[in-house]
Formats: structure tokens, sequence, C-alpha cells
């Protein structure tokens, strides 16, 4: 199936993703929320673009729309270029000091001084990739609790969380860093709580925390793991490849 | 002649102490043994709509309707009217166009416009017996389909009516089965959405309290004609009567094989279940309310892929309003032709409303689409309160718009209202006359829906957060000409990115005032001044001397005793202590309280 992106002609797959297509055509389309591997919180809506379906114009987050016609796509229009400042208006106002934020309000031209302010703390832009992550993860420590203006993002009842293996997930997806992940002293602090940190056994590097490497063993039921990093475990991987076939 | 008194039953009698009027004129009416010469049944039904002048008891086949009955009113109705067959004047609804007491509730211009499709039998049955619905007529739709007709033809008979949803969107109710149907992909769903986040509006609460059995018929044939086996009733928590009289309907119409396995002696099997909500307003979006049936955090999704393809649990659902599934048995008993002759070319049949604000009949209607909304507001509702100006009607619920007068005549469709930046909605119309403030009705709604929507998305959540930041701010006297662009430019972004129809149609009140009274906003900004005398620093109350005519009623109702004067004698206001509710004003029968700018103390 053929679209047409900003008059490019592009070749997509039915019931693939607008963003999808567009990234694989070179097409520049901005955005916040989306994770190729946590798909589908749409919820910056900074990846707006219009389309053009049989004559009928609408405005669609390109990030969840699968397309299933021959349709056009505009991505940078003026209609989207004014949504786009808005929202970045929207989200600075929010958190007025987020350099990521910040960088983005600048490309579009959200000038400094607006008529709103914001907590100048605030980083967080309640995009809702920590919660998915950490649903991924299995341990549900996190969540979005109330709604409308007053949403946030907590552990339950804002205590640290039994179910978290401080596993730093959610800080990672995270496309603000709103998430405060502070290491010292072979100490890792999340939400909250103190985790012992691990080091792997080939480079010596803190990696990942000892409820973590518990949490996985159990997960895959093995009696011993080997603590190696990830870099290391693909060397070693690697090396033994290596040695069953070019011996 | 056997005479039935019908006390009606629904929330806004109850609350009005019509169980204590029912068990009164049951004792009266055994203790003078009524039977013996009069046989007399009484019955607790659903509501008739006209709530403010409940609790009503009607008395039939004469006909007869009392209003705001009291409980020491039941042994004189026994004594007089059912024995003496004499009127009891005093409990006669006074039908305020008319300018008198009129006997039966039917004769008032409130039930005279109206037709019922969807209330048909709200107030004429009990709605605990299923007998009282199969009497009239019930179930017979049901049987019609299961031995005449097939499912396509079911659905080419909902399609050719022109059905609309009742719930906001609009969309034909027939073309929405016709996709689902197409899809080969079971099991099916059918749902019943009987969220009702709209504050005040009640039109579907009144229908699950006071004719459940039709919401059962009218699943049923869908899930017929869908081929669907289980469906599931949305209601929320705070609606116990609600969930009451549909649980019990559910029971009495699976003991009467109307529902469960082998429905009728057919071999079709439909079960439903009730789901309660914790009543959320964006609970009553569809994908958000199949998220909470499925157990999730009830927050919507982007429905590029519909429903009636992937729905609950994935699967293909149909979801219908409680109103539209009110309309489907007697659209099945009496034909799409019958229908089509009801209401407008794109907008067929009725529509209920909840009629409230500054008119005189407040309550339910259910009226042709089609009468203009003037018709609606001064010959249904019987005009403003104490005759004030009207100046606005606002229609569709927190994220509907305001209408102003020039627009009274158009026509109370889905399309129409649309056009005037407003929208159907699920029904609410709120009234308002000229102390109503526009500005503040924008910020209260946008209050509302900051509060309401789910926040997932930028766009919805910051955007009414900045929206409610500017009004509330011109409200108090601290806005600039500038924010009115701003706001405009909000309102586009708001209304296009959002992702579900909660901010797509947010900015609805904030741009329909915008549009149609954007003088009281630059009165607001410029003149640091609210017309309708509403926003209180921008408002304050003077008495104009030459007009005063002394005769203290200001006085007497002021709560702050702000006002002080001699009898005869031009009055003041002590600003100083005047809280500005403006009571002085609404009771000057001279005209002489002045609303005035708001004065800095
Ligand atoms: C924020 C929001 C709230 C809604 N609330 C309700 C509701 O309380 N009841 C309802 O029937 N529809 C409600 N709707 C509309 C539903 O999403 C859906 O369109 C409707 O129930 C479909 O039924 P219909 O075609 O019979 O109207 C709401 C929509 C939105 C966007
Ligand atoms: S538009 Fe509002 S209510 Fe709807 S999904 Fe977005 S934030 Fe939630």
């Amino acid at each position: 199936m053929k679209i047409i992106i900003d008059g490019k002609v592009c070749i997509a797959q039915k019931g693939e993703m607008l963003l999808q297509i567009a990234k694989r055509n070179n097409i520049f389309i901005p955005t916040l929320c989306h994770s190729e591997a946590l798909p589908g919180p749409g919820s910056c809506r900074l990846c707006v673009v219009e389309i053009e379906d049989g004559g009928r114009k609408s405005i669609v987050a390109s990030c969840i729309y699968p397309v299933r016609r021959e349709i056009k796509v505009f991505t940078d229009s003026e209609k989207i270029k004014a949504i786009r400042k808005d929202l970045l208006m929207l989200l600075y106002a929010r958190t007025p000091e987020d350099e990521t934020i910040n960088n983005l309000r600048k490309e579009y031209g959200v000038p400094d001084k607006i008529r709103f302010s914001g907590d100048k703390e605030e980083h967080c832009i309640l995009c809702g990739l920590c919660v998915k992550a950490c649903e991924e993860m299995g341990s549900n420590s996190i969540s979005t609790i109330m709604r409308g203006v007053t949403k946030k993002v907590s552990t339950p009842y804002d205590e640290p969380s039994s179910s978290c293996i401080g596993c730093g997930s959610c800080a990672y997806v995270c496309p603000t860093d709103a998430i405060e992940m502070i290491e010292r002293d072979g100490i890792r602090t999340i939400w909250n709580k103190d985790f012992e940190l691990v080091k792997c056994e080939k480079c010596g590097k803190a990696f990942a925390t000892k409820d973590q490497l518990e949490y996985n063993r159990k997960k895959l039921s093995e009696n011993h793991l080997d603590v190696y990093c990830e870099t290391c475990k693909r060397v070693i991987t690697g090396e033994k490849l290596r040695d069953i076939y070019q011996p | 002649m056997n005479n039935t008194v019908y006390v009606c039953c629904g929330t806004g009698c109850l609350a009005s102490n019509s169980m204590e009027v029912y068990k009164e004129l049951k004792r009266f009416i055994e203790m003078y043994n009524v039977n013996a010469e009069v046989k007399t049944l009484i019955k607790a039904t659903g509501c008739n709509g006209l709530c403010e002048k409940g609790p009503l008891v009607k008395i039939e086949p004469h006909n007869i309707c009392y209003s705001k009955v009291k409980p020491e009113d039941a042994e004189e109705i026994v004594l007089k009217t059912l024995i003496e067959s004499e009127l009891i004047e005093r409990l006669l609804i006074y039908d305020t166009i008319k300018k008198k007491r009129v006997i039966s509730h039917k004769d008032t211009d409130f039930y005279k416009y109206q037709q019922k499709i969807a209330l048909r039998n709200i107030g004429e049955i009990d709605p605990a017996n299923i007998n009282d619905y199969v009497e009239r007529g019930g179930y017979l739709a049901l049987e019609k389909i299961l031995t005449e007709m097939t499912p396509e033809e079911v659905i080419a008979e909902i399609e050719r009516s022109g059905l609309r949803g009742r719930g906001g969107g609009g969309f034909p109710t027939g073309l929405k089965w016709k996709q689902c149907d197409l899809i080969e992909n079971f099991p099916k769903y059918v749902i019943c959405n009987g969220d009702e986040g709209d504050p005040g509006a009640f039109m579907d609460r009144s229908i699950m309290e006071g004719d459940p059995n039709t919401i059962i018929e009218g699943m049923t044939i869908c899930a017929y004609a869908i081929k669907s086996n289980t469906g599931f009733i949305y209601i929320r928590d705070e609606y116990s009567l609600a969930l009451k009289n549909m649980r019990l309907a559910i029971k009495q119409a699976k003991e009467r094989g109307f529902l469960g396995g082998n429905i009728m002696g057919s071999s079709f099997d439909f079960d439903i279940e009730i789901v309660r909500g914790g009543g959320a307003f964006v609970c009553g979006e569809s994908t958000a309310l199949m998220q909470s049936i499925e157990g999730n955090v009830g927050e919507p999704r982007a429905k590029y892929i519909h429903s009636v393809e992937r729905g609950l649990w994935d699967k293909p659902t149909i979801l219908n309003n409680v109103e539209t599934w009110a309309n489907i048995p007697k659209i099945i008993m009496k034909g799409s032709d019958w229908f089509n002759t009801i209401g407008t070319d794109n907008s067929k049949g009725t529509k209920v409303f909840s009629l409230v604000g500054k008119v005189k009949n407040t309550g339910l209607v259910e009226i042709p689409m089609g009468m203009t909304l003037r018709d609606l507001v001064f010959k249904v509702g019987g005009g403003t309160i104490g005759d004030k100006r009207f100046k606005a009607v606002q229609t569709g619920g927190p994220s509907g718009g305001c209408i102003p007068e020039s627009l009274l005549d158009s026509p109370v469709d889905f399309d129409s209202l649309k056009k005037a930046g407003s929208m159907m909605g699920s029904g609410g119309i709120i009234v308002m006359d000229e102390r109503t403030c526009m500005v503040d009705v924008a910020r209260y709604y946008l209050n509302f829906l900051s509060e309401e929507s789910c926040g997932k998305c930028v766009a919805c959540r910051e955007g009414i957060k900045r929206m409610l930041e500017i009004l509330t701010d011109i409200c108090n006297g601290n806005g600039t000409e500038s924010d009115l662009d701003l706001l405009e430019s909000l309102c586009h972004t708001v209304e296009s990115a959002s992702l579900c129809g909660l901010g797509k149609t947010a900015p609805n009140p904030v741009l329909t005032t915008l549009k149609y009274f954007r003088d009281e906003y630059l009165a607001h900004i410029n003149e640091k001044r609210c017309p309708a005398g509403v926003c209180k620093n921008l408002t304050s109350f003077e008495i104009d001397k030459q007009k005063c005519t002394g005769c203290g009623v200001c006085a007497k109702n002021c709560p702050t005793s702000a006002i002080t004067g001699e009898i005869k004698k031009p009055h003041i206001i002590d600003t100083s202590l005047c809280i500005k509710c403006g009571n002085c004003y609404d009771v000057c029968r001279f005209d002489a309280v002045k609303i005035a700018k708001g004065v800095s103390v």
C-alpha cells in the first residue's frame, strides 16, 4: 500500500502506525511519549499530523494511528505547527526548568516569557511511560493516581513500595529525566527506597540492584544466575559462539 | 368502576416524601374500606417528569393528577375524590401559561407538546412488576423478531428508522449494528451505557428506574441481530434505585423466559450482567467505560479502530445509550415508516431532555426533534422564572455550548445544535436569564472538566487548566484583551489535539460564550464590570433614589443587614457590609436596585 507523506510516496503495511512509516522514510515528527519498546500511550500529542482520507481532513496522533487506506499526510502544516507550539507552551508552563521541554519549545518558537507560570521543580509531563515500563517489568509498583489536573505518578499511598525492585526502568524511559535516581556508596535510591547495588563479576561496574537480580532469578526459576552487566554478557556470549564455530 | 391510584416513586418524588404519601393512601383506602364500592389499587411508579411539582398522585381512569401531595392530604383524597368523586382544587397543578389549575397533568402545556416514545411507560407502570410492562405490549417486539424477522431484517429496520444514538454523538444506530455484524469475530458484546455523568441530568436514570424492561428488550433485540450472547449494563453507583429495579427486572425477565437460555422457546441465548461504575464523568465515554468493565482505570483510548470491530476485551462490541435502547422495541413494533414521520430530515424521533435552570417548569421532557428551542423554553418550560429577560440556553452537558436569544428559533436536532456551536449531548437543557454571567458560566464548566478529565493527554489536561486560569482571572477583574486571543488559540488546540470526546468538546462553553457574548467578556476586561452582577470583584449594588419607594423588601431580604432606610423613604446599601448576593436586585419590584461596577474597598 502507498501513502503520501508531505508529498513523498511511502510504502506502508496495512495496520502499521503512521509514525513508524514516517520514521522509516526519514520524515521527522517530534515525540515525547513514544518508545519503540512500550508503544501506545498517545498522551503527549506532539506527534499530531493532518491526514486527508477520501477528501476528509482530520488531525490524528501519528504514534497510534494505524494506516488502513491510501491517505495523504501533512506532518508540518501551519495548523500542525500552531498546535505543537501551543502544546509546547503548555508543557513549558508545567515544567518551566526542564531542559528537554525548553529545547523543544525554542525550536517551535515559544517565547521565554509566557502568560502562565509553573513549579520550577516539576519535570514530569505525565506521559505514562514509566508506569508502562514498570507494568512490563511485572512489578507494578507505580501508577498514575487521581485524574484531571491533580493527576500524578506515585507509589501506593506515596510510601516506599514493597514490590519495587529498584530496577530503574521507569527512570530510563522517562523522556524528561523527571524520576530521581541517586547512586552513592553502593546504594541506589529511587521512589524513597534504598537498594543495594551489585557489581558485575567481570568488569566490576555496579549495574543492578540485589532485589532486581533476585527477582529475575525467581522469574526464570533458576537456582543461580551469573552476575554480569549487559555489556559483559554480550561479550561473553560472543566469545562462547566464537569458541563453538571458530575453535 | 375500578379506580387506580398511582403514586410517583421516582427519585425526585421519593426525595419529597412520596413513599409516606403512598403508605398513607394505602392506610386510608383500607381504613375506609374503599374496596367495598370502588376497587382501588395503589402502584408505585417511575418518574412522571414534572419533578418540581412532586410528589404526584394520579387517579385513573378519571385522569386526575394531584401535585405536591403531602401525607396529610391522603385522607382527604380518599374521602373526597375516591368516595365522593370530587376534585380537590388546591392539589391540582397550576398551569403557568393558562394561569389556572388543570385537572389532568396532561392538560398542562408542559405535557401537551411532548410526545413519549422512550418514556412511554414511565409513570404508567410499576417498574417492579414485569406484568405491567407486558400488559402494555412489552416483549412483543422481541417475540416479533424471534418469530418473523431475520437478524439482517432487524438491522435493516433500525437503519431505515434513522435512529441516532441518544448518548451524545448521535451516531446512526442501525449503521453501528451493521458494521458490527459484518465483522466475523466472536464472541460479540452488547453494552448499555447508563453512566450518565452530566451533572443535573437524570433522563437515563428515570428510564432505568421506571421502565427497566424496555432496556432489556432493546438490548436483546440487538443481541439477536448481531449474534451476541452476553450483555452488560453499566450503571453508576449512586443510582441505587436504578440498580435495584434493573436487577429485579433482569431476574423477572429470566423467570418469564425473555432473557437467558432459549429465549421464548427459540434457540437464541442472551444474558445480561450489571456492572457498577465508580461515577467518574469520563467513564461514560465508550472506550473508558469498556476499560472500566475490564477492571482497568477508566481512561479512554484512541478510537481509530472502532469498538464495533475491537471493543470490550478487543471483541466486536455494540455500546448504546439507555435512551437509545428504550426506542428500539417501539421502532420494531410500529415500524421504521412510523418513526420516520417524527422529527426532522436528519434527526428522527424524539429526544428526552432534563429541563432545568431559570425556567418555570423543570423536569424531564420528551419532545419531537425539530421543535424550536423557543417552544421548548417558553411553551414546554413556561418561560423564565419571574419573567426575567432570557439570556441563553445551554445544551449538551458540561461540554455543550450556550445558545443566545437570536438563535432560539433553531430547531432542536443534532445538526442544528452543532451548527450553533453546541451539541445534543445526552440532553441537558439549562435556561439562563439576565442574572447569569456568561464568563462565569464558561469558568464553571471548565472547572468541572478540569477535575473530570482523565488527565491522560497534554492538550486536555494542561489546556483546560490554563483556560480555566484565564477565565478565573477575567472573572476576578485581572483579564486583558490579549487573553481572549490566547483563549481562542487554546480552544483550537484542545479541540483538535485531544484524544477523546471530553477534550475535543471541552472548549465549547468557551467558544460559544466568546462568540455570542463577547461584550460581556469585554465589560469584565475593559470596564471591570460584570453586567449580570455575579462576579463579586466586579459588582456592586446601588439603590436608585428616584425609583426607590421605600417599601423595605430589599432590607428584609438582605442576609447581612447592609440595607437601611426609613419606610417610604429611599433606602441605601452599606457597601462595606454588602456580600453582593444580589437578593435586593432580585426582589425589588420597582427596578430601583442597579448593578454597578465593583468598588474597591
Ligand atoms: C466525556 C464523555 C462522557 C460521556 N458520557 C456518556 C454517558 O454518561 N452516557 C452515554 O450514554 N454516553 C456518554 N458518552 C457518549 C459515549 O461515548 C457513546 O458515544 C454513547 O454512549 C454511544 O451510545 P449511542 O450511540 O446510543 O448514543 C460520553 C462521551 C464522552 C466523550
Ligand atoms: S481528552 Fe481528556 S479525558 Fe480524553 S483521554 Fe485526553 S485527557 Fe483523558
